[in-house]
């Protein structure tokens, strides 16, 4: 339960840097009560969606089902985000920039009209939002602790919002690919765990495997990561 | 609502990805090598993820 916990906890925190950084850019064009209007109707959607989510799954009975269809969910999520944490540690892609992307966004023509500044923040805090609930409902819900889980994604957002008012600058230097990283490997040893086990394989080291796995995906991700950088190097200087 | 569907799913390669990985484990789970679809799933998902952060 706590490796989920912790898991939410981490996703959460990099979604609600992200989300911070739209809001903030938002606030200094309509104002802050407009621009939290936006952020929170946005999560009020996300509480309702994390409700239904957790509602439809409750509802499949056959817990081999529910536990594969939550395996196949997090597999796709985990080596979504292990995979661009590999490209973004090894220089293949660039790192998420807080400020850059602050910059575009103030950068915007639209940014200073109220009603598409108003979407702007809105839609942006849905969508980092959107990763936050898919966690939220699907390591809660197999773990039978969703109410923690949400708690631990509400946490997360009540450390990112005293930051950002302490900082009321772009939170820059969150270490966001090192967080996606290891989020990245947890998540896949969770996903691969419930897949194979839901069709019916026999974990030799039974939950203890999933801290194996951690270790094989984090392990392997950072062979990965100097591979590719003794490859870009090679190649740079042939 | 394109955004939703993709935080969900991811987009096509990362469905290929994963989708080749389980076919693999599942048919591997029907033979008698069935014992080894817990090593092969993982290395089969890392390569996965280096082939995604190739793109």
């Amino acid at each position: 339960m706590m490796g989920a916990l912790i898991a939410t906890y981490l996703t959460a925190t990099v979604e609600w840097v992200e989300a911070y950084t739209i809001v903030l850019a938002v606030a200094l064009s309509i104002g802050w009560p407009r621009a939290l209007g936006a952020a929170g109707s946005a999560l009020l959607l996300l509480a309702v969606l994390t409700t239904i989510g957790s509602l439809i799954l409750t509802m499949i009975h056959d817990l081999t089902i529910l536990q594969f269809i939550i395996g196949v969910f997090l597999t796709l999520f985990g080596v979504r985000w292990l995979g661009k944490a590999i490209a973004r540690g090894a220089g293949l892609k660039k790192l998420h920039d807080e400020d850059a992307e602050f910059a575009g966004l103030r950068a915007r023509a639209d940014i200073h009209e109220a009603r598409a500044a108003w979407w702007i923040a809105f839609n942006g805090m849905l969508l980092e939002g959107l990763e936050v609930w898919l966690i939220v409902v699907a390591l809660g819900v197999q773990t039978h602790h969703t109410v923690a889980a949400s708690l631990a994604a509400a946490v997360a957002l009540l450390v990112v919002c005293v930051a950002g008012i302490l900082a009321r600058k772009p939170l820059a230097k969150v270490p966001e690919n090192t967080i996606k990283f290891t989020v990245g490997s947890g998540i896949l040893s969770f996903g691969t765990y419930w897949v194979l086990e839901s069709l019916g394989y026999q974990w030799p080291l039974g939950d203890a495997s999933l801290l194996a796995l951690f270790a094989f995906y984090a392990l392997g991700g950072l062979a990965l990561i100097r591979l590719y950088r003794f490859k870009s190097a090679a190649s740079g200087v042939v | 609502m394109q955004g939703f569907i993709k935080t969900l799913f991811g987009d096509k390669y990362t469905l290929g990805v994963a989708g080749v990985c389980i076919f693999v484990a599942v048919a591997l789970l029907h033979s008698p090598a069935a014992i080894l679809a817990g090593a092969v799933l993982p290395v089969t998902l890392l390569g996965g993820a280096a082939y995604l952060a190739r793109r």
